[in-house]
């Protein structure tokens, strides 16, 4: 039998906090930290609130050399990969580098540098460009830059799959650790989407919600007068190895990814299957996958569309997969507080959900006030709730129906 | 100020490293391990703060202070 995957370390750069202890303590609360966004003038904008991360230059423990030389989402990512070195206890001067790598999933690239630089490069012509552009903008910058800091030299990826980007990052990397080709591998997810261009690009996807004026208020998934989700940046990271090492290591284990669910829709471009049964075979897939009972299962953090026909399809499936079992499941989806940080969504959902198992707390999914009729299960709402959590199921569908579901599960 | 304190000045702005950390008879490459990519940044500088006509093959990772300063000086006369 194929030994755990044991996840040792986590590190968070979020809009509600940019250290673990911030992170899980502002999730208890229950408020939102999606705010109008203030980095750049979005006033025309049809959706123009996010969940922003300030302050991230305090807690940078980066040279200006290297900052000059990279995108927002890549400093994330090094941020969070330090927190999460540090947690694990990894010893960075006795490892083999060799068969250390990194698993980073993001949607869009990072567009604040390429911006600003092909602007420059229209005005002033090719010497207006940073050379830096070449390395800085494209989607595994993050994964180059993580590694080069840290001299890994294993087996690495980048995957791209719009809001599935990280859970199927998180799945190669199980996948890599359980077949024993790297001894660690740090494991995750960045996205920085409030920039001028990325934050147009994303409006015109029609997802997101445009209750402007009342910006806390404005993710409200499963609510009736929900109009979208809101968009977040940041990036967490985790650190991944296998069960045995990390008890010879004598670190503390937070929990195991038992298995992994994948389907496509095979449906359209953009819009979902009109049934809810590609998501519900993912389901499945996991739970075999994990070889877990339906009934074990006791929390599912959901991946919370706030859109009518997302949050239908998510409450039928978990409907029909888990029948009069899902009414004793807890669900919610801590998401609707920070925003939906797209191809990074399922790393700061799994770093939630293991501080839920940890703390034994249910974060809430909030701002839910109107139930609608056709999306009627308890998904945790307003208050966090205390139960003991052993297994859960993390779920990711991405645009066009790129649906993942993760299955963790504690000591 | 003096030509060569004006190009330390450039290189240290430009790729934000310290004036201790150039040495006058060392490689680029050797003193402060610079990158293609930031040889490019850096000649673009240096011709836009002098005005200068200056390719990235006339000075590379491999060229010392000194020498950046002789081909400077050259080209500005």
């Amino acid at each position: 039998m194929s030994e755990r995957v044991a996840i040792t370390g986590v590190g968070i750069v979020s809009p509600c906090g940019l250290k673990k202890e911030t992170f899980w303590a502002n999730l208890k609360r229950g408020e939102s930290f999606v705010d109008e966004v203030t980095r750049f003038d979005a006033s025309n904008y049809p959706s123009r609130i996010a969940g922003q991360v300030h302050e991230l230059d305090h807690y940078t423990h980066l040279s200006g050399r290297l900052l000059k030389k990279i995108d927002v989402f890549s400093h994330m990512a090094l941020v969070a990969s330090e927190q999460a070195i540090k947690d694990s206890k990894m010893d960075l001067d006795n490892i083999d580098k060799n068969r250390v790598g990194a698993f980073m999933g993001n949607a869009l690239g990072g567009w604040l540098f390429a911006e600003t630089e092909l602007r420059d490069m229209y005005i002033e012509g090719r010497e207006g460009i940073s050379p830096y552009m070449a390395s800085a903008w494209f989607p595994a910058a993050p994964q180059g830059q993580v590694t080069i800091y840290y001299g890994f030299k294993g087996y690495s990826k980048t995957v791209v799959a719009d809001r599935a980007s990280s859970a199927l990052a998180i799945w190669y990397a199980s996948k890599i650790i359980a077949q024993g080709k790297n001894d660690f591998v740090l494991a995750g997810g960045m996205e920085a989407p409030i920039t001028p261009y990325a934050l147009l690009s994303v409006n015109t996807c029609g997802k997101l919600s445009k209750n402007n004026c009342n910006p806390k208020k404005a993710y409200r998934p499963y609510d009736l007068y929900r109009d979208g989700f809101v968009v977040g940046e940041g990036a967490a990271m985790i650190v991944l190895e296998k069960e045995s090492q990390a008890k010879k290591r004598g670190v503390s284990i937070y929990g195991f990814i038992k298995g992994v669910g994948f389907s496509s829709d095979g449906y359209h471009y953009s819009r979902y299957r009109p049934d809810s049964s590609s998501l519900e075979y993912a389901i499945e897939e996991c739970l075999k996958d994990a070889k877990w009972d339906k009934k074990t299962v006791d929390y599912i953090c959901l991946d919370a569309e706030a859109s009518e026909i997302g949050d239908y399809l998510e409450t039928q499936s978990l409907k029909n997969v888990f029948g009069k079992q899902i009414s004793k499941i807890s669900l919610s989806a801590p998401k609707s507080m920070y925003g939906n940080l797209l191809g990074a969504q399922t790393a700061l959902d799994l770093v939630a959900t293991i501080f839920s198992m940890k703390n034994s707390i249910i974060f809430p999914t909030i701002n839910y006030e109107m139930p609608d009729p056709y999306c009627d299960l308890d998904y945790t709402p307003n208050e966090a709730v205390n139960r003991e959590i052993k297994k859960a199921l993390i779920i990711a569908r991405g645009r066009g129906g790129i649906n993942v579901v993760l299955a963790v599960e504690k000591d | 100020m003096a030509l060569k304190e004006e190009i330390v000045d450039v290189i240290c702005k430009t790729l934000e490293v310290s004036k201790e950390e150039l040495k006058n008879d060392q490689k680029l490459y050797d003193s402060i391990g610079v990158d293609s990519t930031e040889m490019v940044e850096l000649v673009v500088s240096l011709k836009k703060h002098f005005e200068i006509p200056l390719e990235t093959n006339e000075i590379t990772k491999f060229s010392t202070l000194n020498e950046i300063v002789s081909i400077i000086e050259k080209k500005k006369q």
